[in-house]
């Protein structure tokens, strides 16, 4: 599911999970279940990072180029 | 013809030129010649000269110390002021105000000037300095493509942020088409959908800055929906591009990293302290539920059956032990009440009337307080201290 989003989606995603886990008072399957889903996380921005490249596009401006 | 003193006419001449708008607020273009500052009070006297003439000239200690270089002799400069006329010695000369090398004077003078303008139109404020986006999804780059600055720029943000994408837009960056083409550039990456855009020189000592003191890159940076980073890069000179962007970078690797300000180091940390912390917490809401269960656990068997048929049992007990101490209490209360009641009971006891003498009469079972209750003849039986008798009654009255 994860790999659908962008990283800064998953980031985001893992800091709410983190902060609503640090916020406590939630029944015990919750916290199990968050955990579970920010471990997923946090492994799929390692993926994203390591995996990713600049995408380049050039593009000539609406003046021609004197060279 | 009258007649008039020489300070009078010295004052008249110093208000003449005062009066004389083409003497007031001039540019004149010469050569430093005798320059002498004055050490103690830094007013800076010097002649400007050119092939024919000679102007004498002042320029006082705090007009002196806005100066960006040291005036010497044989420089070209134009410098600004008024003429005034010096009473005391009867000559004119120029109060200078500012000294503008000369060379590049004209344009640099007219470049001070715009440098002003936009300034009051408020294009340098800092109030209008935006943010620069944390991780940037989209960066446009400005420049001419086939100099060395987009390979630093891509190099850098390849290497910094992966994530990112770079929105390459080739422009002219020196003669007469160049502002045009750098604004151009400058609407093409911000419709592209650029978060941030780097706009720069494309490398090479020999371009010349002048696109970027242009009044029309200034407006176009200024009215750039996002920020925009300048990377004009110049060791002395700021450019109004410079001072009109959110943000200036002295080399265009400078500019990259500015815009790539979160790094895959930083972000590679920020994933490893989301970990420790989703850890931390998750543990922290485990151990709190054990504590509840435990004092859950606690308070449930203190009601238990056991428990509380021991409890009752306790109570009893303890209601058992308070209710003999108060019975045999009582008991005690009531016996020294009977006691007491036997000792007042004594002191009326009828015997211890008759140990005083007295006597009780009967006849049968019947007491004898009255003499009428009697016949002669009746047996009675007298009751005495110690012992009894029996008599026989002889008469009465």
């Amino acid at each position: 599911m994860e790999e659908k989003f962008s990283f800064e989606e998953n980031m985001a995603e893992l800091n709410k999970i983190v902060a609503e886990l640090e916020k406590g008072d939630i029944p015990l399957e919750k916290a199990v279940e968050l955990y579970g889903r920010g471990v997923e996380l946090s492994a799929v921005c390692k993926k994203q990072l390591s995996e990713a490249k600049i995408k380049i596009t050039e593009v000539d401006g609406n003046l021609p180029s004197e060279k | 013809m009258p007649v008039v003193t020489v300070t009078q006419l010295n004052k008249y001449l110093g208000s003449v030129f005062r009066g004389d708008r083409n003497l007031q607020g001039i540019m004149i273009k010469g050569e430093i010649s005798n320059f002498i500052c004055h050490y103690k009070s830094g007013h800076m006297y010097f002649t400007i000269k050119d092939s024919e003439s000679a102007l004498k000239a002042v320029m006082f200690a705090q007009a002196a110390s806005r100066l960006k270089f040291v005036p010497e002799d044989g420089m070209s400069i134009v410098a600004a002021g008024n003429i005034v006329v010096y009473e005391r010695d009867g000559v004119y000369q120029i109060n200078v105000t500012d000294i503008i090398p000369e060379g590049k004077g004209k344009e640099t003078a007219a470049l001070e000037q715009l440098k002003r303008k936009l300034a009051k139109e408020g294009i340098f404020d800092t109030a209008h300095k935006r943010p620069l986006p944390d991780m940037p999804k989209k960066i446009g780059v400005v420049t001419s493509l086939s100099g060395a600055a987009v390979r630093d720029i891509i190099n850098v943000l390849s290497r910094r942020w992966p994530l990112g994408e770079v929105y390459a837009v080739n422009a002219v960056v020196q003669g007469q088409s160049a502002p045009d083409s750098i604004c151009a550039g400058i609407l093409s990456a911000e419709s592209a959908g650029c978060d941030v855009v780097i706009v720069g020189r494309g490398g090479g000592s020999s371009e010349d800055l002048s696109a970027f003191n242009s009044e029309k890159v200034a407006y176009a940076v200024y009215n750039c929906k996002v920020p925009v980073i300048s990377a004009v890069g110049h060791e002395t000179d700021v450019s109004i591009t410079d001072l009109a962007a959110d943000m200036r970078a002295p080399t265009p690797s400078a500019a990259a990293e500015l815009a790539a300000s979160v790094s895959v180091d930083i972000l590679s940390d920020r994933i490893r302290i989301a970990e420790k912390r989703l850890k931390s917490a998750v543990s922290s809401v485990v151990s709190e539920k054990e504590e509840k269960t435990a004092l859950a656990g606690s308070r449930l068997s203190a009601r238990s059956p056991e428990n509380l048929l021991r409890l009752t049992e306790e109570r009893l007990e303890n209601l058992r032990k308070r209710y003999g101490f108060a019975f045999a209490s009582y008991l005690g209360r009531m016996e020294s009440k009977v006691n007491e009641k036997i000792r007042s009971l004594d002191n009326l006891s009828p015997l211890k009337v008759l140990s005083r003498g007295y006597s009780l009469v009967y006849k049968g079972e019947e007491l004898i307080s009255d003499s009428d209750k009697l016949e002669n003849g009746d047996i009675v039986s007298i009751r005495l201290g110690e012992g009894g008798v029996t008599a026989k009654i002889k008469d009465k009255w």
